[in-house]
């Protein structure tokens, strides 16, 4: 007995060991990380070093688990600012999105695969969810400085589609446990009541349990050692509990991660670290005991067909549930095809995949082995190429402000107070002799290993350490003041235009120097207000407003939304719109198609007119 | 196309002193004087006007003020490189040592901005601008404005 505790504990910690370091690689070489803690766990199964595990449940179970861990972190991490901006289109993909996948999903392996259509779409279920850790990593890793609505809308869809998706697979797994087909319309009455009751379960337990928790964080003093621990029980806690009263777990361990992330409380920072840590294992361990479960020689005979599935849903199923999703949101053609390109698979599919067969049903196996190299193929072709068609498609803007060297520590017993220490940076504001506002009480300078007070420090210079205590509402403005300069890079420079304009001046100001034609209501507006005004009311960093001549582009906007610096690029031509493939937009298959009756049309009369939209359509593709 | 048609040797400042911004574009301002044979208060209201829309300095210690100006001919251009560099609220907020001011006449539109961008492209090139830096000689200014166009011009 003692020696299988030791033994069990030595193989998995030098798997865990590998996975960490193959994490050293990943980030070298910007290989989808996630492949290669799967690749560790093949490695190690059935089919390569032989350690033999092939017990289902078991593999749900911790599977499940660590699912929850990883919710509870995504959901505690998102700004509740950054949920609001994305809530609209990000859920709508995650409810209609997953649906649809599915349906078209399941429908085309219905025609490719030997499986009856519930089964069929069973497996669209499993694959239909967006792996939220993919995501996540791959934007971070990648160094892909998204627009903010684009990277919100995706983070918020990856966090939210999991317990969906989890929900349709387990209710078509019991269905077809029960061995008789109901008709469609009592299918789609039940999953419409069950889902209403499942998610609206889930979330009022997340809701509650919540705000228990925080609740409960504010009362009881605990040990900060305790603490993440403790708030990692109670996780577990509403997850478990949400789960038997027939709600959603997943759903609600989400919707308490994003209350208690947001709640302000005093040490959400020593919590947030040792969620992120969990968050690593909680994954690493997923995929090693998903790919430990797995028989890589299984996948031999079916490896053409699961690879054509999933090129379908890369090239088809997905892009056209995203398309049809955000309809409504005004999303670009560009911005759209991303959010498409970003539907990594993930361990949840493969986790889901498990559920048939721990269900008993008769194709269980085969649906987990195509669901594996569904997610293989996803990981592979779009995680490879995420970076690459975010600056094809122009979607990448440059970092906000200069580098900030700081540390935030927690302060006991101060409420909504924080001790920030900042390295100055030479050409900073301050190291060029910029005061530090009174508000922000700086206490401390550490030059060269001696501590003194603020008051003698005299002017900063480069290298110093600078203590501050502030109010935790205030640090963005701290930010600038310690920012190293930003360097004017001509890449830059084209992309935010040559020169600034001070928003708040008349837009007459503008038309008088460089000519854009104005309307009579907008000549009584400000700079700022019209470009607002031509985005449709909302701008956002790095947004563009075309005013031929000139093109003005939005350089920095302020917490309420409001423009706050604005750019002049007299050179509108410089950036041409982006060319979306056509594979990842309805929108360009349909203006091709368009363009291809109309030559259609045009053939038989006039020659001279058939060459002219020939050479057009030459011109496009 | 290259800068020698914005400018001409004689409107190369090659060795400026100024204190502050607005003596810098005064004397900007008496330069194109004489260049256009406009009022010198004309000339600095305009390019003061534009100051005021925000700062032409574009980074990199360069600055291109300009305006458009009923009465000028044709578009021209006055340079000055400063013997040491003044305040200009640049957007990086470094100081400016490099300065073109562009005068446009009123219906110049597209012209303007495209000598305008072609200043500022010829001004982002990290070697001409060391070079410029390296000299107190109005000719080699000019040469070194009108050549580096050239070669990037497609």
């Amino acid at each position: 007995m003692d020696q299988t505790i030791y033994l069990v504990t030595l193989v998995g910690t030098a798997l865990v060991l590998a996975a960490s370091f193959s994490s050293l690689i990943a980030f070298r070489f910007g290989a989808p990380l996630l492949l290669l803690f799967l690749g560790v766990g093949l490695a190690s199964g059935a089919d390569g070093l032989g350690i033999q595990f092939d017990n289902a449940r078991l593999a749900y179970f911790v599977g499940s688990l660590a699912l929850a861990v990883i919710l509870f972190e995504s959901g505690f991490g998102t700004p509740f600012a950054i949920f609001k901006q994305a809530a609209a289109p990000a859920l709508t993909l995650a409810t209609v999105g997953v649906l649809l996948t599915t349906a078209i999903f399941g429908a085309a392996a219905y025609y490719f695969v030997h499986l009856n259509m519930l089964e069929s779409m069973l497996l669209g279920a499993a694959v239909s969810s967006t792996d939220a850790a993919a995501v996540f990593f791959l934007l971070r890793a990648g160094n892909i400085n998204l627009r903010d609505r684009l990277r919100s809308t995706l983070e918020v869809e990856s966090g939210t589609n999991d317990p969906i998706a989890i929900f349709l697979t387990i209710t078509l797994v019991s269905i077809l446990a029960l061995g008789e087909l109901p008709n469609a319309f009592e299918l789609s009455l039940e999953l419409a009541v069950g889902f209403a009751e499942h998610m609206g379960i889930g979330a009022v337990v997340g809701l509650i349990g919540g705000y228990g928790v925080v609740r409960l964080i504010e009362k009881l003093e605990l040990d900060h050692g305790l603490l993440p621990i403790f708030v990692l029980t109670l996780a577990l806690l509403i997850f478990a509990a949400a789960g038997s009263v027939g709600g959603s777990g997943f759903l609600a361990v989400y919707v308490a991660g994003l209350i208690v992330g947001n709640a302000g409380m005093r040490n959400a920072s020593v919590v947030k670290r040792f969620q992120h840590g969990l968050s690593w294992l909680a994954q690493i361990i997923m995929f090693l005991v998903l790919g430990l479960y797995a028989t890589p020689s299984e996948f031999v005979p079916i490896f053409g067909i699961g690879l054509f599935l999933g090129l379908l849903l890369i090239f088809v199923a997905r892009p056209i549930a995203v398309w049809f999703c955000l309809l409504p949101f005004g999303f670009t053609r560009p911005e759209t095809a991303f959010i498409s390109w970003v539907g990594l698979r993930g361990s949840v599919s493969i986790l889901l995949a498990i559920t048939p067969i721990t269900g008993g049903l008769e194709h269980g196996r085969l649906i987990f082995n195509l669901a594996f190299i569904i997610v293989l193929a996803s990981l592979v072709v779009q995680g490879w190429t995420i970076g690459p068609l975010a600056r094809r498609l122009g979607l990448i803007v440059p970092p906000r402000g200069g580098l900030v060297d700081k540390v935030e520590l927690e302060l006991p017993g101060s409420a909504r107070h924080e001790l920030l220490a900042y390295r100055v940076v030479a050409g900073s504001p301050v190291e060029r002799g910029q005061r530090i506002p009174r508000w922000a009480r700086p206490s401390l300078v550490v030059r060269g290993g001696r501590s003194m007070k603020y008051q003698d420090a005299g002017r900063l210079v480069a290298g110093d350490n600078v203590y501050i205590f502030v109010s935790d509402r205030y640090p963005r403005l701290l930010d600038r003041l310690f920012a190293g300069r930003t360097d004017v890079d001509p890449e830059d420079a084209d992309f935010f235009g040559a020169f600034a304009v001070d928003p708040a001046r008349p837009a007459t100001d503008l038309e008088a120097i460089y000519g854009p034609p104005l309307t009579d209501a907008e000549r009584k507006l400000s700079i700022g207000a019209l470009v607002s005004t031509r985005l449709g009311g909302r701008a956002e960093y790095a947004d563009r407003v075309l005013l031929d001549p000139i093109e003005l582009i939005v350089r920095d906007v302020d917490e309420n939304g409001k423009v706050v610096g604005v750019g002049v690029s007299l050179e509108p031509m410089a950036t041409p719109a982006p060319r979306v493939p056509i594979f990842l937009s309805a929108g360009e298959m349909w203006d091709r198609f368009v363009l291809f009756r109309a030559r259609f049309r045009t053939r038989p009369s006039g020659q001279g007119e058939v060459s002219a939209t020939a050479s057009e359509a030459e011109t496009k593709t | 196309m290259d800068l020698s048609d914005l400018i001409e040797v004689s409107a190369i400042m090659p060795a400026l002193k100024a204190n502050s911004k607005k003596q810098l574009l005064q004397l900007l301002a008496e330069k194109a004087a004489a260049v256009t044979e406009l009022p010198e208060r004309v000339i600095f209201d305009t390019i003061l006007q534009r100051e005021r829309l925000g700062s032409t300095g574009v980074g990199n210690g360069i600055a291109i003020p300009h305006g458009k100006l009923s009465g000028v001919k044709k578009i021209v251009g006055v340079f000055a490189r400063l013997e040491s560099p003044v305040d200009f609220e640049a957007l990086d907020d470094q100081p400016v040592d490099l300065v073109f001011l562009l005068l446009a006449p009123e219906g110049a539109g597209a012209d303007h901005l495209k000598a305008l961008s072609r200043i500022a492209r010829v001004l982002r090139d990290n070697e001409t601008v060391a070079k410029i830096r390296g000299t107190r000689d109005a000719n080699a200014i000019y040469a070194l404005l009108s050549e580096t166009a050239t070669p990037h011009a497609a």
